[in-house]
């Protein structure tokens, strides 16, 4: 980590779909370009071809790439990245941003409570916890004991600026967990804070938290 | 398109390889007849197409078939369920499997019909049967995976010792057959459909993986016991042993076909049965996904059926022909290092390897690459098949010499590693041991077994499976070993 990081900074967190294969080469090019660390999901994707259809053979392996950085550094790296995957052609993937509103666990960044942002009316937020593989349990019971009603564990796996190892020639990026939980504006600090308390955030390696406004939500009650 | 050349792309990784030393062998070492060589490469064709359209068939066919009826199984939250369902899938996938009824055969035939062709079915697929549900128990009631095998493999040890040298050797082998290409993948996706269901991810991965070894150790055990119930030890007789002769090129193909396709819709039926059977109780999928499963079972029969029928015409009398002809050059050295090569690349053409590279890919998020597994998987089938050249050419080696040692140490290693890697190391063991091997790399070792004088080509054919199995436990908990080493944290006490 070459950037100092301020704590009144604004945040982005960003995300690319790219074919199966490609995520570890996105990791790289991120963390060569200074972003700190990332995680990584296997997803499916669907095809668009009749004969594949007819043949029912619609399943495309994927990778998500998650990654969280500030937002001047965030909007680099995605130029970086656009370029060196060619994003702008067909088959070669997708991007997309939005703004964090709360981060916890990497390198002292404290949730602002005092953060007054743009779309002050949306009445949901998106909470992220991306911890070791195992621990996602706890991170739902912590979050259930603060008022959650419900979370959703993704595997993934990735690597933060703590751990790196070289097997071989192959990168090793360790296995991770992925905690989704949609909640309440007023509900949402107890439980980011229960969770933060819980997974003890504040020391490094022990995973990271954060927020995102979701504008509209539908199924929740 | 994008897809399908995908999946040819991998497909032709895996074969290619295998492929190029037979190529480089006929122009250096040993030259083959031309129609040999040429249904060799008509051969390899075969299996690049079949393979290809297998794999689609498993991963829309089988695969769903058998988590839903893991997880369907496990959902009724009842003992008699589990139990009866684990017996019931656990016989019926066994005693349609081809691999089964082909050693049968032999067995019955070198015990001069002691031992008849049925009984010797029936009982493995029993062994397989309990076996199985143990598995299944094992993974609800949260019992180690290295505990259990250590059980498994001490009874074995304990039934070695009143067995003789050739019937641990077939019992061995039945493990590796009971295996073949279609009920690894089953049997893998029953463990992931059980085990997904979790709560806890790092336990729910490591259950992902096992059942196969499990599995496994159900034959031997099955066997060992029959062979001392029925006073047998010593064997009598050999094995035809024959080299198609004819010069036409396709006609060995067409005369396999349909005996393949027999042994292929045997080995798929009970499985279409019993989906079907689920489907009116329990799946009620809806009619799009019913029909999407029903094709993949046509894409396995179609693409089995190709790849089999590709090894068995093709690579056959490939494999004796290099076999005899590299051992009559007298150069022993040169035999055991083309036993390594060959061993090394066969294994990737092994189809249930990418079904379990695939699932372990799948299920570690991508922690755990394909390719590391595949190089472990590779150094292990390649020592395993130079091991077993050196133990035909000297005869004071016994099986038993490798298999104590090698089960010993696989045994110590899997209190080392973390519990996923001993699921995969043991399941792999099962995997390794498939149709490719079960033909090439046999016909290989029988070939060089004709030709050095001493060597008996029935007793010591058998038991080179039994190392095939073993060496990848080794090799992949190794892997794991190195894996946990690099992978520990570190950085993070310097920051605090």
């Amino acid at each position: 980590m070459n950037n100092p990081v301020h704590i009144d900074s604004n945040y982005e967190f960003f995300c690319l779909i790219v074919n199966f294969g490609t995520g570890s080469r996105v990791m790289k090019i991120a963390r060569n370009n200074g972003i700190s660390g990332a995680t990584i999901l296997l997803a499916k994707g669907t095809v668009n071809s009749r004969l594949l259809e007819i043949l029912d053979i619609t399943d495309i392996r994927k990778e998500v790439v998650l990654m969280i950085s500030e937002r001047k550094q965030a909007y680099d790296v995605l130029k970086t990245l656009n370029k060196e995957l060619a994003l702008q052609k067909p088959h070669h993937g997708i991007a997309f941003s939005a703004s964090v509103a709360g981060l916890m666990g990497m390198r002292k960044i404290n949730f602002d409570k005092h953060n007054e942002r743009g779309a002050g009316n949306t009445m949901y937020s998106a909470i992220f916890v991306i911890v070791d593989r195992g621990k996602a349990e706890e991170v739902v019971d912590a979050a259930k004991a603060a008022g959650a009603r419900g979370a959703t564990i993704m595997n993934a796996r990735g690597s933060g600026i703590h751990e790196t190892q070289l097997l071989f020639n192959m990168e090793i990026e360790p296995e991770k967990e992925i905690v989704l939980i949609l909640a309440q504006k007023d509900i949402v600090e107890p439980i980011a804070a229960s969770i933060r308390e819980k997974m003890k955030l504040d020391e490094p390696g022990n995973g990271i938290l954060f927020l995102l406004d979701v504008n509209k939500t539908y199924g929740i009650r | 398109m994008n897809i399908l050349i995908e999946k040819l792309k991998e497909v032709l990784f895996s074969i290619l390889p295998i492929t190029l030393i037979v190529v480089i062998l006929h122009f250096t070492i040993v030259p083959l007849e031309t129609p040999v060589f040429l249904r060799f490469l008509v051969g390899a064709f075969l299996i690049i197409i079949g393979l290809s359209i297998f794999l689609f068939g498993v991963d829309i066919g089988i695969s769903p078939i058998g988590s839903l009826m893991g997880s369907t199984i496990v959902k009724s939250n009842k003992f008699r369920v589990i139990v009866g369902g684990g017996l019931t899938l656990g016989f019926f996938i066994s005693i349609a499997e081809p691999d089964l009824h082909i050693l049968a055969d032999q067995v019955a035939f070198v015990t001069s019909g002691t031992i008849s062709k049925m009984s010797l079915v029936v009982v493995v697929s029993v062994g397989i049967a309990v076996l199985l549900t143990a598995g299944f128990l094992r993974i609800v009631y949260n019992k180690a995976l290295n505990r259990t095998f250590t059980i498994l493999y001490l009874l074995i040890f304990i039934l070695a010792l009143f067995s003789s040298q050739e019937f641990l050797a077939i019992a061995f082998d039945a493990s590796g057959a009971t295996t073949g290409a279609m009920t690894v993948p089953f049997v893998l996706a029953l463990a992931l459909g059980i085990s997904s269901m979790k709560k806890n991810g790092r336990q729910s991965e490591e259950d992902s993986f096992g059942l196969v070894g499990i599995i496994s150790a159900g034959a031997i055990l099955a066997v060992l016991i029959m062979g001392i119930l029925s006073g047998q030890d010593k064997l009598t007789g050999s094995l035809d042993y024959s080299i198609t002769q004819s010069a036409s090129i396709l006609a060995p193909f067409f005369h396999a076909l349909p005996h393949i396709t027999w042994e292929v819709f045997l080995a798929l039926f009970p499985i279409f049965l019993l989906f079907l059977i689920f489907q009116k109780i329990s799946f009620h999928q809806t009619r799009k996904a019913f029909f999407r499963i029903c094709k993949g079972l046509v894409y396995t029969f179609v693409g089995l059926i190709l790849f089999l029928t590709g090894v068995n015409a093709g690579f056959m009398d490939v494999g004796s022909l290099v076999g005899y002809r590299l051992a009559s050059t007298g150069n022993n050295w040169l035999v055991v290092l083309v036993g390594f090569l060959l061993g090394f690349v066969t294994i990737l053409a092994e189809p249930a390897v990418h079904v379990l590279t695939h699932q372990i890919e799948d299920v570690t998020s991508g922690y755990v690459k394909r390719k590391a597994v595949l190089f472990a998987l590779s150094i292990g089938v390649g020592a395993a098949v130079a091991l077993s050249i050196v133990r035909i050419l000297i005869p004071e080696i016994k099986l038993w010499h490798y298999l104590l040692p090698g089960y010993i140490i696989s045994l110590a290693l899997s209190y080392r590693v973390p519990n996923l890697f001993v699921g995969m190391a043991f399941d792999s063991g099962g995997v390794a041991s498939g149709p490719m091997t079960a033909t090439f790399i046999l016909a290989f070792a029988q070939g060089a077994a004709e030709y050095t004088e001493h060597a008996n080509v029935l007793i010591d054919g058998f038991g080179v499976i039994a190392m095939v199995a073993m060496t990848p436990l080794i090799a992949l908990q190794i892997l794991g070993l190195i894996f946990q080493i690099k992978s520990r944290k570190e950085g993070v006490k310097a920051h605090e």
